[in-house]
Formats: structure tokens, sequence, C-alpha cells
């Protein structure tokens, strides 16, 4: 399992250094103009403007390689399921084994700008992701009234998390040793073997864990980061980002 | 036919390993307010749920994350699909609905899509709502229902796990289909965009809910074998099957 993440707050950017509220607030602001906006240059500003941005923050190319992979190919597939199978209008066509297939023009077009809002999304939250730390963010999601309960829950599985992923790969790869792969029968064997075993750990880890937080202290609610106070620059410059990209968002 | 022929043939070469999660930003604000408002009340009762849980044991709530981290990480595990030879993956919802119930689970994949779309970039937050939706609130419910059901019925835990997991995943990628095929058919008609996402997902889906029911049947089973205290804990077992077994 790849964890397409990097908390880079601690490298000194300017993003990485904004108040968290801020970031999320003006981020969920961007995520509205470039999922409702009707045009193709936007989003795709905006997934430049990400992308740049994310270098700058000195994220590898390959991390977010990684990261866009899975966003590209839906892209892709949307692209095309869209100019073949939408439209009216013929742009050109062409043969494979007798059949003739046809793409759309306007197909194309609409796939061209689901595709765009796609990257420009994805570049929105990839951009965000990778200037704040999780906690961070879901201090952040508390602050905007999130329950309280769901943050913690979420606390609780960020935390352990990585700690369930390795225990996951020893046993697969233990499983792996011992041939628990080859065939369909054993393959489904082993994988429900291995759900097994992680529930049985999470169910164990979930009892140790509360004895040692009972012990200190744990009454049944977690305690949330704490903010500081709003500073009048950084409200000023979330603002004037936000204002800009609307500005552009109606033109 | 040709073009029910290529759509598969596209879909299955392309289909990602992450295909159950709508993409960010693939579906319009009106779609993704829409998905948001019609999963917020089931979130709601899972947390209201959650809370009455949480009042009489306090490892109620880390019981809930970690069982979250472990749906995270199965709908995570690339497994190979030799039909499409591709990867896909399993929801694990079903495991979760078996045991905590439908309303819990559909927390615990609110939980498990929100890490996953803030930190993989697998669905999204504007897609959250349809996501939370389709994986969540359809995938438990027909899960537990199917388990339940067939328990009721007499089957064993076994068979009413296979088909609890085989079904879950079923349902959730026709209702995955059914969403993406509103929010981009744009002007053209509904049913035909529906049923071509939802045959493209066939060659994939159709061995991976298999894959799922065995998934879940076998840890089931591996529970039952080894700690039949949880399954009584978590009434999937009463109290005397439970000692039967024990």
């Amino acid at each position: 399992m790849r964890f397409a993440a990097a908390d880079i707050s601690g490298q000194g950017h300017l993003l990485a250094r904004l108040d968290s509220r801020l970031k999320l607030l003006a981020s969920l602001a961007l995520l509205v103009m470039v999922v409702s906006h009707k045009g193709v240059w936007f989003p795709l500003l905006t997934a430049a403007a990400g992308v740049a941005i994310c270098f700058s923050m000195g994220v590898r190319p390959r991390l977010l390689l990684i990261r866009f992979s899975e966003p590209l190919v839906i892209a892709l597939v949307v692209l095309v399921l869209k100019a073949f199978f939408s439209g009216q209008t013929v742009l050109w066509s062409f043969n494979i084994a007798g059949m003739a297939i046809f793409c759309h023009q306007d197909g194309l077009l609409e796939g061209i700008r689901i595709a765009s809002r796609i990257m420009g999304a994805c570049a929105v939250v990839a951009t965000v992701g990778f200037a704040t730390p999780f906690t961070e963010l879901l201090a952040a999601l508390a602050w905007l009234r999130v329950p309280q309960g769901l943050i913690e829950v979420t606390m609780f599985a960020w935390r352990y998390l990585f700690v369930l992923a390795d225990d996951a790969q020893v046993v697969y790869a233990a499983q792996r040793n011992r041939l628990g792969y080859v065939g369909f029968r054993r393959s489904f064997r082993s994988f429900g073997t291995l759900a097994g075993a992680l529930v049985i750990k999470a169910f164990d880890t979930s009892q140790t864990m509360t004895i040692a937080m009972v012990q200190r202290g744990y009454d049944g609610s977690l305690p949330m980061l704490k903010h500081r106070p709003f500073r009048l620059e950084e409200v000023s410059a979330a603002l004037l980002a936000v204002l800009a990209m609307g500005v552009l968002w109606q033109m | 036919m040709p073009r029910i022929t290529l759509t598969l043939l596209l879909l299955t070469l392309a289909t990602p390993a992450h295909a159950m999660h709508i993409s960010e930003g693939i579906l319009p604000l009106n779609w993704a307010a829409v998905w948001f408002v019609v999963a917020a009340p089931f979130v709601a009762l899972g947390l209201r749920r959650l809370n009455a849980l949480s009042c009489d044991d306090l490892s109620v709530k880390p019981l809930v994350g970690l069982l979250a981290a472990v749906v995270f990480i199965i709908s995570c595990m690339p497994i190979p699909v030799p039909t499409a030879g591709t990867c896909s993956h399993p929801c694990g919802t079903a495991i979760s609905a078996v045991l905590l119930g439908p309303f819990v689970s559909v927390l615990i994949s609110t939980v498990a899509l929100l890490i996953q779309a803030l930190v993989m970039a697998h669905g999204g937050l504007s897609t959250l709502g349809a996501d939370i939706f389709s994986m969540g609130v359809v995938g438990s419910f027909v899960g537990y229902a199917v388990f339940r059901g067939l328990r009721s019925i007499g089957a064993g835990l076994g068979l009413a796990g296979f088909f609890a997991g085989l079904l879950t995943d079923w349902a959730t990628y026709l209702t995955t289909s059914l969403e993406l095929a509103s929010g981009i058919r744009g002007s053209d008609p509904f049913f035909p965009l529906f049923a071509k996402i939802a045959l493209a997902f066939v060659p994939t889906q159709l061995p991976l809910g298999v894959l799922e029911g065995a998934m879940t049947a076998g840890m089931v089973l591996l529970l039952h074998k080894k700690r039949p205290d949880l399954l009584v804990k978590m009434n999937v077992l009463t109290a005397a099957e439970g000692k039967v077994h024990a």
C-alpha cells in the first residue's frame, strides 16, 4: 500500500505556515468553484496552479504522479466514454474489425470539461493535503462543526492505520511464503483469514488502548488541537486569493 | 452491440484499481450536493448510535476507529482480477456491517472514505456524499440485511457471510454506476448510459464480488473458530451459541 501523502508543513513554505482553518475554507470555496464551472479553462488553471504550488513546496514529481495517477486514468476513461458514446455531431470515424466507431465533437467537448474538472478538483485537495498535517486538518474540520464523534473516530483510525497496515503486510507476506495465494480457493481462504486476523488485532488493540487511555484520564472524548487566534494578514491573504479566483471563475 | 463491446473493452482495460470511489470533481455541483443530502441522515444516525454505545462502553470509539482502519486497508488492497487483466479491490463494508450493524458501519465507511479522499486521492471531498451513499449506506444495509436474513432462516455463518459480502459488493457497484450515470450524462438519456457503465464494471466486479464474499465468510469463520467471544459481544452469535463453540 503506497500512501501518496506527505506532511511537509515543517519545510517552511508560506502555504504550509498558513492557518489550517483558512486553508480548508479556501480550498472548499475553490472546490465549489471548480465543480460548478461550466468551462474548461478555470479548472485547468486551478490544476496548473495547484501542481505549481506542490512543486514549490518541494513535493517530489514521483509522489505527485502517484497522487494524480488514479484521477488521470479516470479522467481519460470519462473522456473516451463521452467522446465515443455521447453526442450527435460526428467529428471522425474509424473501423475496428468491421465495426464503425464514431467520435462525436459535442461528446468530446463534454468529456474534456469533466476531465478538466477532475484534474482541477484533485489539484485543490492535493495541495491542501500536502501543505497540512492530517491532524491539523481534523482540528480544522472540528472547528467547522463537523461532529466530534466523527473526528474522534477518524483520529483513532489515523493513529492505528499504519500499525494495522504493517501487520497486514506481515501476515500477507507469511501467507505468500507458504503458498497461500496459489489457486483461487486458497487465495480466497487466505484473504478471509487475513481480514479476520486484522479484525481480531483491531479488537484487541482497541481494548488495550482503552485501558491505557482510561488510566490516563480518558472519559470518552479526546482533546482537540488548540487553534491560535486568526492573524489579520493570513485572513486577508486567504480572502484575496479566494476573491481573485472568484473573479476568474466569473469571467 | 458494437458500442457495448467497445465500452467493455475500453473500460475493462482502463478500470483503475480504485474504481469503487467516484473521483474528485467528476460530479457537477448539483449532483454532489444531492448525494451529500441523501447520505447525511445516515451518518447522523450512525453518530447517534455510536454515542449511545459509547455511553455504556468506553472502548467503542477506539474499536470503531480501528475497524475503520481495517476497512481502509482492505479497500486499498489491490487484488488481481484475471478476467479483466487488471486489479481491483473489495469494499470491506460487509465486515463492519455484520459486526457492528449498518448505522455504525456507515460511520466506519465515512471515516475510511474521508481519509482516502484527503490523503490518497481515492474518491474525493466533493464526491464524499456519493461515495458514502454507495459504499457506506447501500453496502452496509445490503450486507447487514442479507447476513441477518440468511441467519434467520438457518443458514450457517460461512454461507451468510459469503452472500453478505457478495451482494454488498455488487450493490455498491450498481449504486456507483447509477451515481456516475446521473452525474456525467449531460443531455444524454439516463438508462443507456447507466447500462453501459454497469456493464463496464461486470468483468471486474463479478469475480471481485465472489472474492469479497469469500473474504467476509473467511473472516466470520475465523472469528467463530478463534474468538467466538467477539461474535457474542457484537451480537452476531447468541451467548448460548458462543458457549457451544468456545
